[in-house]
């Protein structure tokens, strides 16, 4: 099933192009990393790709409803620099019990699976002891892994994460490779991911986006299925 | 209390008790998505509908409410076009709200006398229609932000996810505009144009300083915000001072009072820990 399909897509900031004719199906099911270069476009890629941009010119479409008439949801962690409210005066549980809000509605109140999802969401990212903390307190690394577990509450059929290795560890990184592979092999869920890593996280993926600048100007788009792979499969 | 014998003072407890509700409430969001400066705009366009309706004859509370609610949402559609520069569409509102109001002024001079109890509160100056006008933003108030408290959060920590994860994002900033405007033009008559995001921003702020949860922040920007309308209201009525400015007055010394606290609370934590530290290495030396 595809999940996200761009076609043609334009998109620059001020006058100048910062993606050009990108033309690119993200499937469901599989673990699709996108990398490259400061600059490359990849988290504009991905905002592109979710809707929170638009075009100039091309179209963008994301599949808002999976094949059996489920609303697919979609657990978004963006990069931590550029959207944590770090003076947002909440504890660490109640953000995370926050990813749990849109499959409850308005109203329902939250019951034993609720809590316990969340328990497992915070333990799963090593945070379950700073539960009652402050998020403002915590580190880069740390506010990074309450996002990732406010998104894994959420238990959502679609993960798309920006840089969430930024201001983690080499043993954090590993960890948090194996559960995302986990989530797409052993729950049929999909991630995608953007991320600078690729010699790391090359065992567990899927496929490989790379976004590059070329040197001549313009920009490329091409799409392989390992890391070392020649990069002969355009987008 | 003998000042509640009055019946201006009555309304003006109410209508006070009210806008201390929810406008600290209303403060805290609008902190969150770094919008202190809407409440001080909106009561500058406020003003400019009220000077309307007072030159076309019609009742400047509904047109002064009605032009603030309409500020809120050119606010929000500007916002959307200055998406780098948030503060841009409140610079532009607020001079051109202050402005098109003194403009209007300008063509009935009787008209400027009448405006100072708008610009600085008066507690006389609570109508009938205001107070109802009031209760029915409280009222609106408080179940605006205690059945749509879920998506709020969401929406205020962080749109783009909120956004993604199919939060109504649009209709709650439609929402969250409209009910700003509401807040701002019910809450002029208490405290005045000029210090009307006193009364919104001073509790939230202060919450915010002292709060760990977002709940207790809720909950302590309420409770700030009825203290200081209150005791404020009180004493301008004994000090013969203008509501508005005494209520700013004491939420600001609330406010000096709770920094000053909470830099007390900080120094002896830290030396509760270091006092720990030392007898934990006290101990490992032995």
């Amino acid at each position: 099933m595809i999940l996200s399909s761009m076609q043609d897509v334009v998109f620059g900031y001020g006058d100048e192009a910062v993606i050009e004719n990108l033309t690119l199906d993200i499937y469901a099911g599989q673990f699709t990393a996108i990398s490259g270069p400061n600059g490359a476009a990849k988290s504009t890629m991905l905002k592109l790709m979710l809707g929170l941009i638009k075009p100039w010119r091309g179209t963008a479409r994301f599949t808002r409803v999976l094949e059996d008439g489920t609303k697919l949801s979609v657990g978004y962690v963006p990069q931590q620099v550029a959207s944590f409210n770090a003076g947002f005066p909440s504890k660490v549980i109640e953000l995370v019990r926050s990813g749990r809000y849109n499959r409850l509605g308005w109203f329902r109140r939250f019951t034993a699976r609720d809590h316990e999802m969340v328990e497992r969401s915070l333990k799963e990212v090593g945070m379950w002891e700073y539960r009652n903390r402050r998020i403002g307190e915590l580190s880069g690394g740390q506010k990074q892994r309450i996002c990732m577990a406010r998104a894994l509450a959420q238990e959502p059929h679609v993960l798309i994460l920006d840089e969430p290795t930024t201001g983690l560890d080499a043993a954090s990184r590993a960890d948090l490779y194996r559960l995302l592979s986990g989530y797409v092999r052993e729950q049929g869920k999909t991630v995608i991911m953007v991320t600078h890593s690729l010699e790391e996280i090359d065992p567990y993926v899927d496929r490989i986006v790379r976004l590059e600048r070329k040197e001549n100007g313009g920009w490329q788009c091409s799409v392989t299925n390992s890391c070392s792979a020649p990069l002969s499969q355009e987008a | 209390m003998a000042m509640l014998g009055y019946e201006f003072m009555q309304r003006a407890f109410i209508a006070g008790g009210l806008i201390g509700i929810i406008g600290p409430v209303l403060g805290l969001f609008l902190m969150l998505r770094r919008q202190a400066l809407m409440a001080d705009t909106l009561s500058h366009v406020s003003l400019a509908g009220v000077a309307l309706g007072s030159l076309m004859n019609l009742n400047p509370v509904l047109t002064g409410f009605a032009v603030a609610v309409l500020g809120a949402l050119i606010i929000e559609q500007l916002r959307r076009v200055y998406r780098t520069y948030s503060e841009v569409p409140v610079a532009i509102m607020l001079t051109s709200g202050l402005a098109i109001a003194v403009v209007l002024m300008s063509f009935s001079p009787n008209l400027s006398k009448s405006f100072s109890a708008y610009l600085f509160g008066s507690i006389v100056a609570v109508s009938d229609t205001q107070l109802r006008l009031i209760a029915i933003v409280a009222m609106a108030g408080v179940l605006f932000f205690i059945g749509l408290r879920r998506p709020l959060y969401q929406f205020a920590f962080d749109e783009e996810t909120a956004f993604v994860s199919g939060t109504p994002v649009s209709l709650l900033s439609f929402m969250f505009a409209v009910f700003t405007g509401m807040t701002v033009a019910a809450a002029m008559p208490i405290v005045g144009v000029l210090l009307v995001s006193a009364l919104i921003v001073l509790p939230a702020s202060i919450a915010l300083r002292l709060a760990s949860g977002f709940l207790a922040a809720a909950v302590i920007a309420v409770a700030v915000g009825l203290c200081g309308v209150f005791s404020g209201l009180t004493a301008s009525y004994y000090l013969n001072t203008p509501p508005g400015a005494t209520i700013a007055l004491i939420l600001l010394a609330f406010l000096v009072a709770a920094v000053i606290v909470q830099k007390l609370l900080g120094i002896q934590h830290r030396n509760q820990k270091l006092n720990q530290y030392r007898r934990y290495n006290a101990y490992e030396k032995l």
